[in-house]
């Protein structure tokens, strides 16, 4: 905890530092990255929903070239952002255990149960949504 | 006293942030499902979107949705800042500044989701 505290203090370039600090750090880190890239995506998110009040056809268009980018690149994007999602989603379950008093001497079994359960969530996610994706366009 | 105050209030922001991730599981859940999945008919363009938004329940679940997403991120960006080394004076205003950034996303949230609510569905 106490490393933690030193790092928090060093800025967030910090915690790009993951060498010979364990699993603990890792998890601290990567919540806080993920959390930070999800927040950017919200209001990303956010932009493109007004495009709504532009009608049908602007939405449409717009909706159809995020979605799927040059060679069909932007769903590699959609599957880092479900896969940032569900990573935070998994470790803020714990985070939020730990908080109510629950798991607090099992850190790391709670993390790594928790990630293999969101992975696994992860993979149904993205093999339903790929069948799936553009449907109705 | 300030320092036990500020400890307090540090441990109750906390909690609540915990308790808000823990309703975005189910609001994000719900959210993926149909958005994304709903095994053949997923809400992504224009026409299942304002369908959607013509059911009060679902514009509801939509509102309260953008209400604890936009405060779970923009506290949690609080947080981040709060553990950095720049001044306690920045950390208050960098604070203030986000509050004010909540606000207003959850007004324009709203009016947005109203107005699209209202939009005729094309034939």
């Amino acid at each position: 905890m106490v490393e933690v505290n030193k790092e928090m203090k060093e800025g967030i370039t910090a915690w790009a530092k993951f060498y010979k600090k364990g699993m603990g750090y890792f998890a601290f880190a990567f919540h806080r990255l993920s959390g930070l890239v999800i927040l950017f995506y919200l209001y990303l998110h956010y932009t493109v929903l007004s495009n709504l009040l532009r009608g049908q056809a602007t939405y449409n268009a717009i909706v159809k070239s995020i979605t799927y980018g040059p060679y069909d690149s932007f769903l590699v994007l959609d599957f880092l952002l479900a896969l940032v999602i569900f990573y935070h989603g998994a470790n803020g379950v714990r985070l939020a255990l730990n908080e109510f008093g629950i798991g607090m001497y099992h850190h790391k079994a709670l993390f790594i149960t928790f990630e293999i359960i969101a992975m696994v969530l992860l993979g149904l996610f993205d093999y339903y949504a790929l069948q799936f994706v553009g449907v109705g366009f | 006293m300030a320092e036990k105050e500020k400890m307090k209030y540090g441990s109750l922001n906390r909690f609540v942030q915990a308790v808000t991730g823990l309703f975005l599981l189910f609001f994000l859940g719900v959210h993926l499902y149909v958005a994304h999945i709903d095994f053949g008919h997923p809400v992504a363009f224009f026409s299942s979107v304002i369908n959607q938004l013509h059911n009060p329940w679902w514009l509801g679940f939509f509102l309260i949705f953008v209400y604890i997403i936009t405060y779970h991120g923009v506290n949690g960006l609080n947080h981040i800042i709060a553990d950095t080394s720049i001044s306690e004076k920045a950390k208050r205003n960098i604070g203030i500044a986000l509050m004010v950034i909540y606000v207003i996303t959850i007004i324009y949230g709203t009016i947005l989701a109203l107005l699209v609510a209202k939009m005729t569905v094309p034939s």
